[in-house]
């Protein structure tokens, strides 16, 4: 609980973080209806989304489960705009993505999305506070106000004293806790996380969460998370069972984390048992 | 607070970052341009343009295997720019994942990939006139040296490398503009994983591919003998398509190397499974790169086998010759007679013996000749009184000189042949000859061969009964008489008393015998008479000059050229050494491409598979294994195509070889024994790159 607590300390330091305004742009942060997406390889055609449809509050935290194939990844991939949708609607912040054009997506994804994918996708050949500027470094010119805003994020999660390292240099949960910070450097809307804790120790694991915990909390950040993990996804305070494309289940955290865990544990048995 | 850095300045970061990558790109680029810089250097230069007759066959040879080196230079640039794109891919769909637009991304790209291609072609299309003009010069220095030998250039082949140069960097910001127009992010970032296994088929393909190798090299050499034959007509170009089996055949042999391997796995179906299963999910690339690596080490093979299958032979002939000197003149020239060479030999020593000489008359000689419809290939046989020139011997002529008995019934004709019988100057279907002074006639029939090899060359040499002789003669002014000299040496012969006689003997000659053997006296008369143009008077093969007495076109063209023993095994390799040099060279040129290709094949696998050899040490495979899989991988893109190019071309040479007469001939075995040890060392070349190759993989993937 090393990091968590440093993570923690730091927070407690540096809470004047005055751009992180709690948003009030409108209570439903994400919106989805009726959502398909398929894949085709050769003449066959794969459904994997078939008509899902939810919504996430803004400042929600909701974990997405569900087997291999259930549609986790590609939802996610959907919401991000990182792979074009087939019918239905997705509104981020009360904004239709879909009949947007190239440029209009990119400044979704850049502006009102921070993404944290499995393995980071940091790039080697920057440093870690270079990593965190990328999104900044895409709109233009970086400004002071930007740099002072990573160094912060870099504080609050515990990963200032590895600034100048580069990503072959720092360990897994440094890395997606760069991510993490990366994801937030632009104020978005929405973080939408791909499995972040799939490639990290329980440890390191658990810190990432954290973050996510605290960036919620304390900024007021909305997250949306794929996971396999039920302990990473009993801190949610939603999670979304997905079977075979479809809303399974949705089960809410109205008791103790272990409990819900447990719940969520006799969830995913019953649907696996379905 | 570190340094504020703007796009421009990060993608600079990353680009330096990426240099491993990049190297392999500007590598394969800079070779790409450099070799057909280089090639395209020598196959236009005036010096090799002067040696190689415009429209023959050395020169389709030149230019087909050009062509193949070109497309084996494109796959190799294009898969290098491939690899280079799929790296570069992870880093472009995180920049778009990050909200990069297609705008935004767009200048620093198509910069990164102009600067790199733009900078590596030009430097190897530079590089391309030292490589050329060093590799000449160590040919010169090391192999053999004559004053044809001396490279120009003709800068006009530069065309050639610009229009590399711009379909290299056109292909690279099509490409890049590919990567930009993508919509599906994930796959940009996911592409360096992406698998691209290709169809299979059943085990039945390989062995099937070998005998559809060998029905498409039997149809594609039999179409132009089959529209010879069936059809009277010279085959046309597209009769080349007969050779399509071929390349469905390798790409089958190929395919199956790829997907099953040659070896059986009944016994232990586990044996090799990880490499054959790599090298089957990246199946598309590396079958197309096998094809490549074998149709460029075949073209490589068909090129180099060209210097033992000439040289053998005229060597052998060479030292087969009953006399050490052998000459012709005209009756009109001023050469030099018996006691003149004598008091030359003495000043080198030498002593003569067995000289013999004769005289003969050149005369017209009927034939069947082929008349071309207008599409020029299509033509019917006639018989044409005056068809060409002959050389004419009496019958005792003929025995003072062959030494043979000769016998020829009168109103018949014996035509002299060599002894394979392969000589192109043969003819069997005249019904007479004419005087060409007086235009008697003389009415004959062919009645059989004689075998003399001094007496074959372009024209067609005949004996005619003792009376026939004197009486078609009668009249013949001196510039149809001649007579054949031959003598040998008393001992061991001497080069320089042969060099000196040759210039001495070409220098006795005027100018109307400075004419080319094609040049037909009797033809280019008959076409007179007729009102016809005489192709020859407007011909370069036609054309030679006594200023150029020591070159390859004087001493394969002129009419009266000598048969000097020791001249010619001397300066054979000179006298064809652009022709020689210029083929070691494209021998050179197919076998660096193929291995260029097959590197990077190699690394491409390394690369791509990279996490594959991450996960099986992982796993706990011992570096013994791992350094199996990676022979194994590399062993597949050597191994196949190096023996299915060598072996298919070796095989292509015997078949022709056998289907020129149905036999092969005691120095066409020897040309393919040395044929078979040319394989031999081109193997242990392809051996030792294949070792340091396996090498650097293994280093790059610390093994």
């Amino acid at each position: 609980m090393v990091i968590a607590d440093t993570i923690s300390e730091n927070i407690e330091k540096k809470v004047a973080v005055s751009f992180w305004q709690k948003k009030e742009e409108t209570e439903i942060m994400l919106y989805i209806e009726d959502l398909y997406k398929a894949y085709e390889t050769g003449k066959n055609k794969y459904q994997v989304l078939k008509g899902i449809g939810f919504h996430v509050a803004q400042g929600e935290f909701v974990a997405v489960m569900g087997p291999s194939g259930s549609g986790k990844t590609t939802l996610l991939n959907c919401i991000s705009c990182y792979i074009p949708f087939d019918k239905g609607n997705i509104k981020l912040g009360g904004v239709a993505l879909a009949g947007m054009d190239e440029d209009a997506l990119a400044r979704v994804r850049n502006t009102k999305i921070g993404f944290v994918f499995q393995d980071f996708m940091l790039l080697d050949g920057l440093t870690v506070r270079e990593n965190i500027l990328v999104p900044r470094i895409v709109q233009g010119e970086v400004e002071a106000e930007a740099e002072k805003l990573a160094d912060q994020l870099a504080d609050l999660f515990g990963i200032a004293h590895i600034l100048n390292k580069y990503p072959a240099e720092i360990s897994g949960g440094e890395k997606q806790r760069t991510a993490v910070a990366r994801s937030l450097i632009n104020n978005p809307l929405i973080i939408l996380a791909d499995e972040p804790t799939g490639n990290l120790d329980s440890k390191s694991g658990r810190a990432v969460i954290e973050t996510f915990i605290h960036a919620r909390e304390k900024m007021g950040a909305t997250i949306f998370m794929v996971t396999h993990d039920s302990f990473a996804a009993s801190f949610c305070d939603r999670v979304i069972l997905l079977k075979d494309g479809k809303i399974y289940r949705q089960l809410e955290k109205r008791e103790e984390r272990s409990v819900f865990q447990d719940q969520l544990l006799d969830a995913i048995k019953e649907m696996s048992s379905m | 607070m570190g340094q504020t850095i703007n796009m421009q300045q990060m993608e600079q970061k990353l680009r330096k970052a990426d240099r491993k990558q990049s190297r392999l790109y500007l590598f394969c680029n800079f070779m790409a341009l450099m070799i057909i810089s280089a090639y395209s250097a020598l196959m236009l230069s005036p010096t090799v343009q002067k040696v190689f007759p415009e429209g023959g066959d050395s020169a389709k040879q030149m230019y087909m295997i050009f062509v193949m080196t070109l497309v084996g230079c494109v796959v190799f640039t294009i898969y290098a720019m491939g690899l280079f794109f799929r790296h570069k891919s992870g880093q472009l769909g995180v920049l778009m994942a990050l909200g990069a637009s297609r705008k935004r991304l767009a200048p620093g790209l198509f910069r990164e990939v102009i600067l790199l291609s733009g900078m590596s072609a030009i430097a190897g299309t530079a590089a391309g006139f030292p490589f050329v003009w060093m590799i000449w010069h160590m040919f010169r220095l090391i192999l053999v040296d004559s004053s044809e030998m001396k490279l120009t250039f003709d800068f006009r082949c530069l065309f050639v490398s610009l229009l590399f140069l711009l379909l290299v960097v056109g292909f690279a910001c099509l490409t890049a503009w590919r990567y930009l127009k993508r919509t599906n992010i994930m796959e940009v970032i996911r592409e360096e994983h992406i698998n691209e296994p290709v169809k299979e088929l059943g085990r039945w393909c390989g062995p099937a591919g070998f005998l559809v190798i060998l029905a498409g090299a039997v149809l594609g050499y039999g179409a132009p003998w089959a529209c010879h034959v069936w059809f009277s007509m010279y085959a046309p170009e597209w009769v080349n398509i007969f050779y399509a089996p071929v390349f469905v055949g390798l790409y089958m042999v190929m395919l199956h190397t790829v997907v099953h391997g040659w070896k059986s796995h009944r016994k232990n179906p586990y044996k090799n499974i990880i490499s054959r299963s790599m090298m089957k999910f990246q199946g598309k690339q590396t079958v197309n790169n096998l094809l490549v690596v074998t149709l460029l080490i075949a073209g490589g093979c068909f090129a180099v086998f060209y210097l033992p299958t000439n040289g053998v032979s005229a060597l052998i002939r060479y030292a087969s010759l009953p006399y050490d000197y052998f000459y012709k003149y005209q009756a009109d020239q001023d050469i030099p007679g018996r006691e003149e060479v004598e008091a030359l030999g003495r000043k080198y020593g030498l002593t003569f013996k067995d000289w013999k000489e004769c005289d003969y008359v050149t005369l017209g000689m009927g034939g069947n000749s082929m008349i071309f419809e207008e599409d020029g290939l299509r033509y019917h046989t006639e018989y044409v009184p005056m068809q060409g020139e002959a050389r004419v011997l009496s019958e005792d002529a003929c025995r003072t000189l062959t030494g043979q008995e000769v016998d020829v019934e009168p109103g018949t004709y014996l035509n002299l042949t060599n002894q394979e019988e392969t000589s192109l100057s043969v003819n069997e279907s005249a019904k007479g000859f004419t005087n060409m002074t007086t235009r008697k006639e003389l009415a004959t029939e062919f009645a059989g061969f004689l075998h003399y090899d001094l007496l074959v060359d372009e024209i067609s040499c005949c004996v005619l009964d003792n009376e026939d002789y004197a009486a078609i003669s009668e009249g013949l002014t001196d510039e149809w008489r001649g007579r054949f000299v031959e003598f040998n040496v008393d001992g061991k012969d001497s080069y320089p008393f042969a060099n000196a006689f040759y210039h001495l003997f070409v220098s006795s000659f005027d100018e109307s015998c400075e004419r080319s053997a094609y040049y037909d006296r009797v033809q280019k008369i008959r076409e007179d008479e007729a009102g016809k143009e005489y192709w020859a008077d407007k011909d370069d093969i036609a054309i030679i000059s006594y200023e150029l007495s020591d070159s390859f076109m004087f001493r394969q063209l002129w009419v009266y050229q000598p048969d000097f023993r020791i001249l010619n095994q001397n300066d054979y390799l000179r006298n064809m050494a652009v022709m020689f040099m210029m083929f070691l060279f494209i021998f050179i040129v197919c076998l660096l491409t193929a291995l260029v290709v097959c590197y990077t094949r190699c690394q491409s696998i390394a690369l791509n598979n990279r996490y594959i050899f991450d996960d099986l040490k992982k796993l706990g495979a011992s570096p013994a294994f791992l350094d199996k899989e990676v022979r194994s991988q590399c062993n597949n893109v050597f191994k196949v195509p190096s023996l299915v190019g060598m072996f298919s071309m070796f095989l292509l040479f015997s078949m022709i070889l056998y289907a020129n007469d149905g036999r092969v001939l005691r120095e066409e075995q020897v040309a393919m024994g040395v044929c078979l040890v040319i394989l031999g060392v081109i193997g242990i070349i392809i051996y030792a790159v294949y070792r340091s190759t396996v090498k650097a993989i293994k280093e790059q993937l610390g093994i």
